[in-house]
């Protein structure tokens, strides 16, 4: 490209030129907000869902196993507890096993009634799933099965009556058994791997299991060394515990990790498809505007070339007037995109982080949309013949 | 081409146009000159010729107006003066030296260093400054922004117009545009002006101020000028003129100064 003007001096050239058309442009250039707007919102929210997932991990970390007994006939048959334990020694590769029981139950305090979860665990449970009494105490084996109740912070707050707040000391009516709430909890994050809500659900002592929620444990949390294969204790676990009416699951952190992330990637692979198509509208659109502008400002072209501008020049003049444009779309798109996570984040519940490397890629893809797509108006504008365009009075 | 300068078919309109203070003789190095040049526009049956053989000299320092009925050629004329257009055959010689229009580019730079034009309807730029506009050969140049403004600040001096550097050109009078236009055909120090129609849009008084404008300029300088115009006191008072019909140079004649 022969050009007689510095660049430099062409780019000034050409950002003038832009400021005396900005309102109409940035119309226009709407599919290249969207598009740059969707790319750099998406990239972000999968990087925020990805810190969701690593948080859900956060307290029963990546070596556990989850074992669900569900039972396939009327009968409520649960997980041998002698056979849990049995196959959990005859396992190296096992460190602890924590069984629990859940049922769902209806739950009375007071006046107020709430079908609630009630999960009977060991007191171990508290420091598997991290829980902590935000008044009262938690379980301890002095309770076995002395009716004692914890109730998770939300379900606390239902069952709550005007003047009338649950506290340590309430008796509380679980099924057709009564209990005494010895404490409350804090808000425990849902963690992946627990099949209890602790916010939503009524704690008792696994002891106490048999009176409210049938004879057996229905789940177990265990956890591994770190050097044991989860999918082979996983499969050996479930065929040992499988038995007539009852089927046994068991997931892994791992595994469910790679598949959330999996799903992660279907979703953002379909949505950064959606903002290229969007790109690509857009790029449509500043085709449009530069040949627009093109066609308005022949004269001035003519009169560029007249006066000594090659058709280079001409042609770099009006490929960075495309870029710059698209680029200011893009920063702009980029604006809304991180707007719009922040508040996809609030109404989600989510913690809402920034990735700095997904910031340039909107304005980036922006620019190389308008790159392409000024090419042709720019090389229609170096073909402008300046008499013709001249004598266009 | 067969021909020569010397040709004596070929108008030699140096041996009479002579500046003060710049002695021209025949045979001197013309700043402009055709040979033999032809144009048609368009393609078979439909080719229009306008332009037939024509061969003239513009010496340097010359002050000339071409005349001539409207389609009688003298825009297409020039056009190629200008290394806007090229010939169908012939050449154009500047400075003596052929033009080969060997790339657009290089027409381009040969405008930008050789040519200043001067348009009827002014065409200075809706969005730029006064200085802007005068300052915009030197963009295609290479000059840096700040030399550009100093050298631009001076022009418009020279045409009167230092009060009005940073007004656009909606904001001046027609004379006024036309004195801007007039310093940015200057700012490039060129060897030769065309000035197509130059007082056509101003009214007669004003008209007259930039004439008096291209006489000085062509005296102090010695800058070459070549201006086509319908205005017959206009083209009185250049020193020469080339009458052109039907594609033709019909008549010329030789002012004294």
């Amino acid at each position: 490209m022969t050009t007689n003007a510095a660049p430099t001096a062409l780019f000034v050239e050409a950002l003038d030129n832009l400021k005396g058309q900005g309102r109409r442009s940035l119309l226009a250039l709407l599919g290249v907000v969207i598009g740059s707007g969707a790319i750099v919102a998406l990239l972000n929210l999968g990087h925020m869902a990805q810190l969701e997932t690593l948080k859900r991990f956060r307290q029963t970390g990546v070596d556990m196993l989850q074992v669900v007994a569900q039972p396939t006939g009327a009968e409520p048959v649960g997980l041998d507890l002698g056979a849990l334990k049995a196959a959990a020694a005859s396992e190296p590769g096992v460190v602890r096993v924590t069984p629990l029981a859940t049922a769902r139950l209806p739950v009375r305090a007071g006046a107020r009634q709430i079908d609630a979860m009630v999960a009977a665990v060991p007191p171990a449970m508290a420091e598997v799933a991290g829980l902590r009494a935000a008044t009262g105490r938690l379980l301890g084996p002095i309770d076995d099965c002395g009716a004692a109740a914890l109730v998770g912070a939300r379900l606390a707050n239902d069952l709550s009556g005007p003047g009338a707040a649950l506290a340590p000391g309430a008796l509380i009516t679980v099924g057709d058994y009564g209990f005494t709430v010895v404490g409350l909890l804090r808000p425990v994050p849902m963690e992946a791997l627990s099949p209890v809500d602790y916010d939503q659900a009524v704690v008792i002592p696994l002891a106490c299991a048999r009176r409210v929620a049938g004879p057996d444990p229905t789940a177990a949390l265990i956890r591994l060394r770190l050097e044991a294969d989860p999918e082979a204790v996983g499969r050996r676990l479930t065929t040992r515990l499988s038995r007539p009416g009852l089927s046994v699951q068991v997931r892994d952190a791992r595994a469910m990790i790679r598949a959330m992330n999996a799903q992660a990637a279907v979703h953002s692979r379909l949505l950064t498809a959606i903002g290229a198509i969007s790109l690509l509208v857009g790029g449509i659109g500043v085709m449009n505007v530069m040949l627009m502008t093109v066609m308005e400002r022949r004269r001035e072209i003519g009169l560029r070339a007249a006066i000594g501008a090659t058709p280079g020049d001409i042609r770099l003049m009006f490929l960075i007037e495309g870029v710059v444009l698209s680029l200011s779309g893009g920063a702009l798109g980029a604006a809304l995109g991180v707007a719009a996570t922040a508040m996809i984040a609030r109404m989600s519940g989510w913690t809402f982080d920034l990735a700095l490397w997904v910031l340039p890629l909107g304005p980036g893809m922006a620019a190389v949309v308008g790159l392409i797509f000024s090419l042709y108006p720019a090389i229609t504008a170096s073909r402008v013949h300046p008499i013709e365009a001249l004598r266009a009075d | 081409m067969a021909r020569s300068n010397f040709d004596p078919s070929i108008p030699d309109l140096a041996g009479s146009l002579r500046a003060p203070g710049v002695s021209c003789f025949e045979g001197a190095p013309a700043a402009l000159a055709l040979v033999g040049v032809s144009k048609a526009y368009g393609a078979g049956p439909t080719r229009v010729p306008v332009l037939h053989d024509i061969s003239l000299n513009i010496p340097a320092g010359g002050l000339v107006a071409i005349v001539g009925p409207s389609g009688s050629g003298k825009s297409t004329l020039l056009n190629l003066i200008g290394l806007l257009d090229q010939p169908d055959s012939g050449e154009i010689r500047l400075d003596g030296q052929r033009v080969a229009f060997r790339s657009a580019a290089e027409a381009a730079r040969l405008r930008n260093r050789m040519i200043g034009f001067v348009f009827q309807s002014f065409q200075l730029l809706p969005r730029l400054t006064a200085w802007e506009n005068v300052a915009l050969p030197l963009l295609y140049r290479g000059v840096p922004r700040a030399e550009r403004r100093v050298r631009a600040l001076a022009m418009l001096e020279s045409v009167d117009l230092a009060d009005r550097v940073d007004h656009r050109p909606s904001a001046l009078s027609g004379g006024q545009c036309q004195r801007v236009a007039l310093a940015r055909a200057l700012i490039g120090e060129p060897r030769l002006i065309l000035a197509d129609e130059p007082t056509g849009s101003l009214d007669t008084a004003t008209g007259a101020t930039v004439m008096d404008l291209l006489r000085d300029l062509n005296r102090r300088l010695g800058t070459t000028i070549v201006m086509v115009t319908h205005d017959p006191d206009l083209a009185a008072r250049c020193n020469a003129l080339i009458e052109i019909r039907d594609g033709r140079i019909r008549t010329q004649r030789e002012e004294a100064t």
